[in-house]
C-alpha cells in the first residue's frame, strides 16, 4: 500500500513544438515518458507511484497546442492542451457547442479547470471522465500525431478497453475535432455525484438530439455514458430505439431500458452496480428530455 | 434574540458585541505559523513506516539497508522506546509509541526514519524489511464478540475495550406501565475530523536539556504527560509548545501521537531537530475518528407520549486501541438524559476492539450518534400515537431546575424556546406534511454539556500581568483551535479591567510557562477557563484599586474601571489612567500587578462505569429544522433550508458563537448525508479528500435560508452568563435530516449516512409494497 | 539517480528568485521549502482542499499540482503578496477578519487568493457564483456562511471604491 509520496525522480523536457514532442516520444519504452499537460491526474499518479517515468515531457509550452479554432466547414478544432477554463470561457464553444461547455463546468472547481486540459481528460482513458461522453455525442474525432504525421480516429473507437486508447506508443493526442452541429440539434450532460461539486462521477449521461420540428420527433440521437462500463461508451442500440420517435414517456422508457441492457456498470465501494443502473435509467430519460427541450428552443437554428 | 429574564442588571462594555478574532489578520496574511511552517537550522524530516496488515506479529525488523541509504540519519523501532503503554484513562492504556511485536490495524506505525529531506525519508521506508506473521483479523462487532474470535489485547477478553452500565429508577416496572413501547436499531458510520491541517510536529531533544515538542496540539498538557509516560521521563523533562492549530475537532491533536514520540527520540539520536507531517491519506488512514455504533433503543411512553422508561444497548466498533473510549461510551449513556425527561433509564454500552483504525472523540463526541437515535425514535413514537412531532418533544422537554435520573443538575435550559424559535423561523406549521411531494421539512433536538468534570485533572487557571503601558499579558493553558479562545478570554479580561480587547495579548500554551490545564475539549474552555480569567482579572483589578487608592486617597472599593481609567464612583473627578496607576505602583511602590485566577467545578466526580453524577456545570439544549428536496429518480438530497437554535447562555462574542454553531451544524450535515470512512477488511478505501466527502459551499442552503438563533439566558454557573456553543448545535442535525427525509418521502432511515442509494431503493421498495 | 539540479527563475510577488531545484519539485514545495513562503499551505496534496492556491499569471491554481519548473517565466502571486501591498487582497483580508470568516485560518490564504481571482473576473458575483467559486476550497470550521458574507462584503466595498 502506497501512501501519497513526493514526486518520483525524473528528468524534465519542455519542448516548444509538436514535432519536438513526437520526437521525444518516438522509440521510447512503455512508461518511460509521461506527457504532462495540466497534471491534475498525472501528478497524483506519480505521487502514488502508479507511474514512474524516466522523463516528464511538459506540454504547457508547446506552441499552438492549446488553440480553439473554427474550421471553414463550421467544425471546431480544439488543441489537446486547451484548458477546461479556456473551453468554458470560449464564446465559440458556449454558443455552438453548449453541451461541451456544460460538461466542462461540471468538472472540479476553478483551480482545477484553470490547468486541467481536454487532452488529459480524454487521453487518460478513464471510464469516469466527463468530457468523452459529451464529445462522443458531438461526433468528435481525435487527432493523433506521430513521427510519420497525423491521423484522425473517431472518439467512439478511441477506447478499446479500460484505461487504454487506440493511440500507438509513439503517437500523441494532438487535437480534438468536432463537426458542425446539425440545425435544430442540442445536447446535455448529466453527471450524478453525491455532492453538488468536485466528486468523481458515479454515472454520467450525455444525450445529443437533432429535433425534427415538422414531425415533432427525434430525428437523430446520440447517447454516451461515463462510469457505466469499463470504458466511456456509446449506447447505439438505445439510440436506435428512439431514432425517429416522438419523445413520449413510453419511447423514453424503452430507450432507457435498452441503455440499461447495453451498459455494464460495476459494483465498487463507491456505488453498487444496481444503483448505477437505476441512475442510467433515470438520467437517460432526463437527459434526452432536456436535450429535446433545448433543441426545440432553437428551431431551425443554423449554428 | 430574547429572554434576558435571567440576566442581572449588568451593562457590558466589551462582551456581547461581535469581536473579530484577534489573530484574524495574522492568519489572513499568511503570517500565522503552523507546525509545518516551522523550520530550524539543520532540521531533519521524518516519515513513518506503517503496517500493511490488519493483524500480524512482527517477527523481525531489519533497518540496515535503510540506514545505509545516503541522507538517512537515524531509524527507530518499537524496541527503542521504554516498554510502557500510554493512553488516556488509567484503566485503558494500550498505546505504544511504535508497535513492539504486534500490529493491530492497517496503518499502525512500525518504524520511523529521519533523513535530510522528505524524499530520502520516504525512500528509506522502502528499504526497511519487516517480517510479519499474519494473524486472523476481525473487523465487525459481531464477529469480534463471537466465541473463538481473534483476540486483540490480552487484558480485554472478548475484545471488550471498555463498558459502561447504568440503571436509574425501576426500569422494568416502568416499561410494564407503558402505553406503547418501541424497539428500534440505529446504525452510524465512522466520521473523520476533517481538519485541513494534517498533524505535524517538530521535536528537539537536547543532549543535556529537555525534550521539546512544537506541535498543533489542542490539549498540550495531555500530550506533555503522555510523552513523559511513553518516553519514561519526568514531565518536567518534557516541554510542549503549541503552534497555531489548523483545526482540531479532537482526535490526534488531543493526544500524543507516534510522530511526536518519534520526532523526539530521533532528535535525541541525531542531535538535530526532526519534523514530521502527515500526508492527508495518512491522516485518513490512521485511527482517530467518530465511533461507528449500533444503537438498540427501547422506549416506553404513556398515552400522551411522555417517556416512562428507556433502555439502550449500544455497541461501538472501537477499532484497535482505546483512545478516550471509556469516556465516549459513558457519555453516550449520560446523554440519554438530555434534552428529554426520562425517569427510568437502563444503559449497557460496550466498546469493542476490532482490527480497524481506532476511534475516539470528535466534535459532539458520542452525543451526535445517541441524539440521532433517540430523537428519531421519539418522532416514530409520535407517529405511532398520532401525536404532533413538535408536541411530543415539548411534552418531554427538560426544564430549568430539573435533576435528571442520572444526577445532572439542569440550570438554564431554554429548550422549549429553541423549539418554538426554529418552528417559527422555518415556517414549520405551513410546511410539515404540506409541501409538494419529495419536498419535506423535519426537526431534531439535542443538547450538550459545557465541559465535563473529569476523574483526573479538571481545573483551569489564568494569569494576568499588567504592563507599564496599561496593556495586559494574559496566559492560560487553553488553546485556540479557531473557535476564538484568545479573543473571548481577552474580552473577559478587558471587561473586568475596563480596557479594550486590543490591549490584551494572549500567549499560546507552552508547558514551561503557561498554567497547567486539562485542555481544549468537551466545550469546557469558555466556561472553565473563562471563569479563571475573570477571577485573575478581578485579582489584578483589586491590586490596581489598592494602588490607586493610595495614590488618589480613595477607598479602593469605590473605584470603577472604564475606558482605560480608574474612576471614583462617588466623585468622577477623582480618576487616573490605568497605565499611570500601574507605573506608579511599579516604580514607586515596587508592586507588580499580577492577577491569578482558577476555576474548578464542585468536588463531586463522575463515575464513568456507574454513570451517576452531575457531569457538567451547565447544559445547552438545541433544536434544528431542516428542509430538503429529494430527487425521486436518483435519491439525491438537496438541503434547501436549515434553521437552528440553541441556548448557549449569554454569547460573549456573538461573531464567534455564530461561527461555532454554523460550523457544528454543517459538520453534522456531512455526517447525515455523505461523510463515511469506508473500510473493507480494515483497509480504508477512501483516504482522500475527494472521496472522503465533506460539505462544500455549494452543498448548503443560501444565506437567507440558513439561520441560527441564540436563545439568550444568563447561566449562573458560567462566566458572565455564558455556556458552551461549539457542540450542541451539531447534535440535533442528523435527526432533523432523517425527519425531513421522512416528511418528503415517507421513508424512515435509521442507518447513516442517508445515501441517495438507500433513499432510492427505499422508495422503490415502498412502491413495490403498495402494489 | 542523483539529483540533477536545474536552475529556475521564479517571479514571486514581483520579486525574482534564482533557485536550483530538481525538476520533480512542485511549486508548493519550492515556495514553502526553498523560498520559505509558508503562507501557502499544504494539506490534501491532490487539488481538493484549495489551501495551496496561488495565482499564476492571474489565474488561481493548486500549487501542489504544478511543477515549479513549469512556473518559470510566469508571474506568481502568493498570500504574502508584493512588498508594496495589493489593495484588493488587503480589502478581502479585512472583510474576512471582520465578518468572522476566519477560524483556524488554515484554509484562509487559499480562500483569499481564490476570492481575488473571483472578483477580478466578476466584480459583482451573486451568492451562487461565490459558492461555485469556492468548490475547490474546503473549510471545516465555518460552514462557509461567514466566508460567503465576507466575500459579499469585500465585493461591495471594492465596487463602491471603484465607483467613487
Amino acid at each position: 500500500m502506497t501512501y501519497l509520496r513526493r514526486l518520483p525522480k525524473f528528468a524534465y523536457a519542455g519542448p516548444t513544438t509538436l514535432s519536438e514532442v513526437t520526437a521525444l516520444v518516438a522509440d521510447t519504452a512503455p512508461g518511460e515518458i509521461l506527457l504532462l499537460a495540466g497534471g491534475t491526474d498525472a501528478i497524483l499518479q506519480m505521487r502514488r507511484r502508479e507511474r514512474t517515468p524516466k522523463t516528464v515531457v511538459g506540454l504547457k509550452g508547446v506552441a499552438g497546442l492549446d488553440g480553439i479554432a473554427e474550421e471553414s466547414d463550421g467544425g471546431l478544432t480544439i488543441g489537446a492542451t486547451a484548458t477546461l477554463a479556456a473551453l468554458a470561457a470560449s464564446p465559440l464553444v458556449r454558443r455552438r457547442f453548449g453541451l461541451l461547455a456544460e460538461a466542462v463546468l461540471q468538472i472540479g472547481g476553478v483551480e482545477l479547470r484553470n490547468v486541467a486540459t481536454i487532452g488529459g481528460n480524454v487521453a487518460g482513458a478513464l471510464p469516469c471522465a466527463d468530457l468523452p461522453p459529451a464529445l462522443m455525442t458531438l461526433g468528435a474525432k481525435v487527432k493523433l500525431a506521430g513521427p510519420k504525421g497525423a491521423r484522425w480516429v473517431a472518439l467512439d473507437e478511441f477506447f478499446p478497453e479500460f484505461s487504454r486508447t487506440a493511440a500507438q506508443p509513439n503517437e500523441i493526442l494532438a487535437a480534438i475535432g468536432l463537426p458542425k452541429p446539425a440545425p435544430g440539434s442540442a445536447g446535455t450532460y448529466l453527471k450524478f455525484h453525491d455532492r453538488h461539486s468536485m466528486d468523481m462521477t458515479v454515472v454520467g449521461v450525455a444525450a445529443f438530439v437533432t429535433w425534427d420540428a415538422k414531425k415533432k420527433a427525434v430525428a437523430e440521437v446520440r447517447l454516451a455514458y461515463a462510469n457505466s462500463a469499463p470504458t466511456v461508451m456509446r449506447a447505439r442500440q438505445a439510440e436506435a430505439v428512439l431514432k425517429g420517435q416522438a419523445p413520449s414517456d413510453d419511447a423514453l422508457a424503452a430507450c432507457a431500458e435498452e441503455a440499461c441492457k447495453e451498459t455494464k456498470p460495476r459494483t465498487s465501494w463507491r456505488a453498487n452496480g444496481a444503483y448505477r443502473l437505476e441512475l442510467i435509467r433515470a438520467l437517460t430519460k432526463r437527459a434526452i428530455r432536456r436535450a429535446c427541450e433545448k433543441a426545440q428552443a432553437r428551431p431551425g437554428d443554423a449554428p | 434574540m430574547s429572554d434576558a429574564s435571567h440576566k442581572p442588571n449588568y451593562d457590558f462594555q466589551v462582551l456581547g458585541k461581535p469581536q473579530p478574532k484577534k489573530d484574524a489578520l495574522q492568519k489572513a496574511t499568511g503570517r500565522a505559523e503552523y507546525a509545518d511552517d516551522l523550520n530550524f537550522p539543520g532540521m531533519l524530516h521524518g516519515k513513518l513506516l506503517r503496517s500493511p496488515f490488519a493483524h500480524a506479529r512482527i517477527k523481525r525488523i531489519d533497518i540496515s539497508k535503510a540506514l545505509a541509504l545516503p541522507g538517512v540519519r537515524a531509524i527507530v523501532t518499537g524496541k527503542d522506546f521504554p516498554d510502557v503503554l500510554y493512553g488516556n484513562l488509567p484503566k485503558t492504556r494500550d498505546y505504544r509509541a511504535l508497535a513492539l511485536d504486534r500490529v493491530r490495524y492497517i496503518g499502525e506505525e512500525v518504524a520511523a526514519v529521519a533523513a535530510i529531506d522528505e524524499d530520502t525519508a520516504e525512500d528509506a521506508l522502502d528499504l526497511i524489511e519487516v517480517e510479519y506473521e499474519e494473524l486472523p483479523a476481525v473487523f465487525d462487532i459481531d464477529a469480534a464478540r463471537a466465541p473463538g474470535a481473534p483476540q486483540l489485547h490480552d487484558k480485554a477478553p472478548g475484545n471488550v475495550s471498555t463498558h459502561s452500565k447504568s440503571q436509574f429508577g425501576d426500569v422494568e416496572a416502568a416499561f410494564a406501565t407503558a402505553h406503547h413501547v418501541r424497539e428500534d436499531v440505529f446504525e452510524t458510520q465512522p466520521i473523520k475530523h476533517g481538519m485541513l491541517e494534517p498533524h505535524a510536529c517538530v521535536g528537539i531533544w537536547e543532549p543535556y536539556g529537555k525534550a521539546t515538542l512544537w506541535s498543533c496540539k489542542m490539549s498540550p498538557y495531555v500530550v506533555w504527560r503522555q510523552l513523559a509516560m511513553g518516553l519514561g521521563v519526568r514531565p518536567s523533562d518534557v516541554r510542549v509548545i503549541q503552534t497555531f492549530i489548523g483545526g482540531g475537532f479532537s482526535g490526534g491533536k488531543q493526544e500524543a501521537m507516534p510522530m511526536d514520540f518519534c520526532a523526539l527520540l530521533l532528535s535525541k539520536k541525531t542531535g538535530r531537530p526532526v519534523k514530521f507531517v502527515h500526508t492527508m491519506d495518512e491522516v485518513l488512514t490512521i485511527g482517530h475518528m467518530r465511533h461507528p455504533m449500533r444503537i438498540w433503543l427501547r422506549t416506553g411512553v404513556d398515552k400522551e407520549g411522555r417517556i416512562v422508561a428507556q433502555h439502550c444497548k449500544l455497541l461501538a466498533n472501537g477499532g484497535a486501541y482505546s483512545s478516550i473510549g471509556g469516556l465516549s461510551i459513558y457519555l453516550a449513556g449520560a446523554m440519554l438524559n438530555l434534552p428529554y425527561r426520562v425517569a427510568n433509564i437502563r444503559y449497557d454500552g460496550e466498546r469493542i476492539y476490532t482490527n480497524n483504525g481506532f476511534c475516539g472523540a470528535l466534535r459532539g463526541h458520542t452525543v451526535v450518534q445517541i441524539c440521532f437515535a433517540r430523537d428519531s425514535q421519539l418522532e416514530m413514537i409520535a407517529d405511532d400515537l398520532g401525536i404532533d412531532p413538535i408536541e411530543i418533544r415539548k411534552r418531554n422537554a427538560i426544564e430549568e431546575g430539573d435533576v435528571t435520573a442520572n444526577g445532572l443538575r439542569i440550570g438554564t435550559f431554554a429548550f422549549r424556546e429553541c423549539i418554538e424559535r426554529v418552528v417559527n423561523e422555518s415556517g414549520w406549521r405551513d410546511k410539515r406534511g404540506k409541501l409538494p411531494k419529495y419536498r419535506g421539512i423535519g426537526i431534531g433536538c439535542g443538547g450538550h454539556l459545557s465541559g465535563a468534570r473529569l476523574m483526573g485533572h479538571s481545573a483551569s487557571a489564568a494569569e494576568i500581568r499588567l504592563q507599564e503601558d496599561g496593556t495586559v499579558n494574559l496566559t492560560t493553558g487553553s488553546t485556540d483551535v479557531g473557535q476564538g479562545v484568545e479573543t473571548v478570554m481577552a474580552m473577559i479580561a478587558a471587561e473586568v479591567l475596563g480596557i479594550e480587547t486590543d490591549d490584551i495579548s494572549y500567549t499560546m500554551v507552552d508547558s514551561e510557562t503557561t498554567p497547567v490545564d486539562p485542555g481544549t475539549f468537551s466545550s469546557r474552555v469558555t466556561l472553565f477557563t473563562g471563569h479563571a480569567v475573570k477571577r485573575a482579572a478581578e485579582d489584578a483589578r483589586d491590586q490596581i484599586a489598592a494602588i490607586a487608592g493610595e495614590k488618589l486617597g480613595v477607598d479602593p472599593k469605590d473605584f470603577i474601571f472604564k475606558g482605560r481609567e480608574v474612576i471614583n464612583r462617588k466623585n468622577d473627578k477623582q480618576r487616573a489612567k490605568l497605565k499611570d496607576i500601574v507605573r506608579w505602583g511599579s516604580f514607586q511602590l515596587g508592586r507588580m500587578v499580577t492577577g491569578r485566577g482558577a476555576y474548578t467545578p464542585a468536588e463531586e466526580k463522575i463515575d464513568f462505569e456507574t454513570g451517576h453524577g452531575n457531569l457538567s456545570p451547565a447544559y445547552n439544549p438545541t433544536a434544528c429544522v431542516i428542509e430538503v428536496e429529494i430527487d425521486p429518480e436518483t435519491g439525491f438530497v438537496d438541503v434547501v433550508g436549515v434553521w437552528g437554535a440553541d441556548d448557549s447562555g449569554t454569547p460573549l462574542n456573538p461573531l464567534a458563537v455564530k461561527g461555532q454553531v454554523i460550523g457544528a451544524t454543517v459538520m453534522s450535515i456531512g455526517q447525515a448525508l455523505y461523510e463515511n470512512l469506508i473500510r473493507v477488511d480494515g483497509k480504508v478505501m477512501n483516504p482522500s479528500l475527494r472521496d472522503y466527502k465533506m460539505p462544500l459551499a455549494t452543498d448548503l442552503p443560501k444565506l437567507a435560508n440558513f439561520r441560527h438563533s441564540s436563545i439568550i439566558t444568563w447561566e449562573p454557573e458560567g462566566p458572565f452568563g455564558a455556556k458552551e456553543a461549539g457542540q450542541s448545535a451539531g447534535t440535533a442535525v442528523v435527526a432533523a435530516m432523517a425527519s425531513a427525509i421522512y416528511d418528503a418521502t415517507g421513508l424512515r432511515l435509521t442507518r447513516l449516512p442517508m445515501s441517495p442509494e438507500d433513499i432510492l431503493f427505499g422508495l422503490k421498495a415502498a412502491e413495490a409494497a403498495k402494489k | 539517480m542523483t539529483k540533477p539540479l536545474v536552475p529556475v527563475t521564479l517571479m514571486v510577488n514581483g520579486e525574482r528568485y534564482d533557485v536550483s531545484i530538481p525538476p520533480w519539485r512542485t511549486l508548493l514545495e519550492v515556495l514553502r521549502e526553498t523560498l520559505n513562503l509558508t503562507g501557502t499551505k499544504r494539506s490534501c496534496g491532490e487539488g481538493q482542499c484549495g489551501t495551496c492556491t496561488v495565482l499564476i499569471d492571474g489565474k488561481a491554481v493548486n500549487s501542489c499540482l504544478y511543477l515549479a519548473i513549469e512556473a518559470q517565466g510566469k508571474a506568481i502571486q502568493t498570500i504574502e503578496g508584493p512588498a508594496a501591498g495589493d489593495p484588493v487582497v488587503e480589502r478581502i483580508q479585512h472583510a474576512f477578519a471582520n465578518k468572522g470568516a476566519i477560524q483556524c485560518g488554515f484554509c484562509t490564504p487559499g480562500m483569499i487568493i481564490a476570492t481575488k481571482s473571483l472578483l477580478q473576473d466578476n466584480p459583482k458575483p451573486s451568492e451562487d457564483e461565490i459558492r461555485e467559486a469556492l468548490v475547490g476550497h474546503l473549510c471545516r470550521c465555518t460552514g462557509y456562511v461567514q466566508i460567503v458574507e465576507a466575500i459579499q462584503d469585500a465585493a461591495g466595498a471594492l465596487a463602491a471604491k471603484e465607483g467613487a
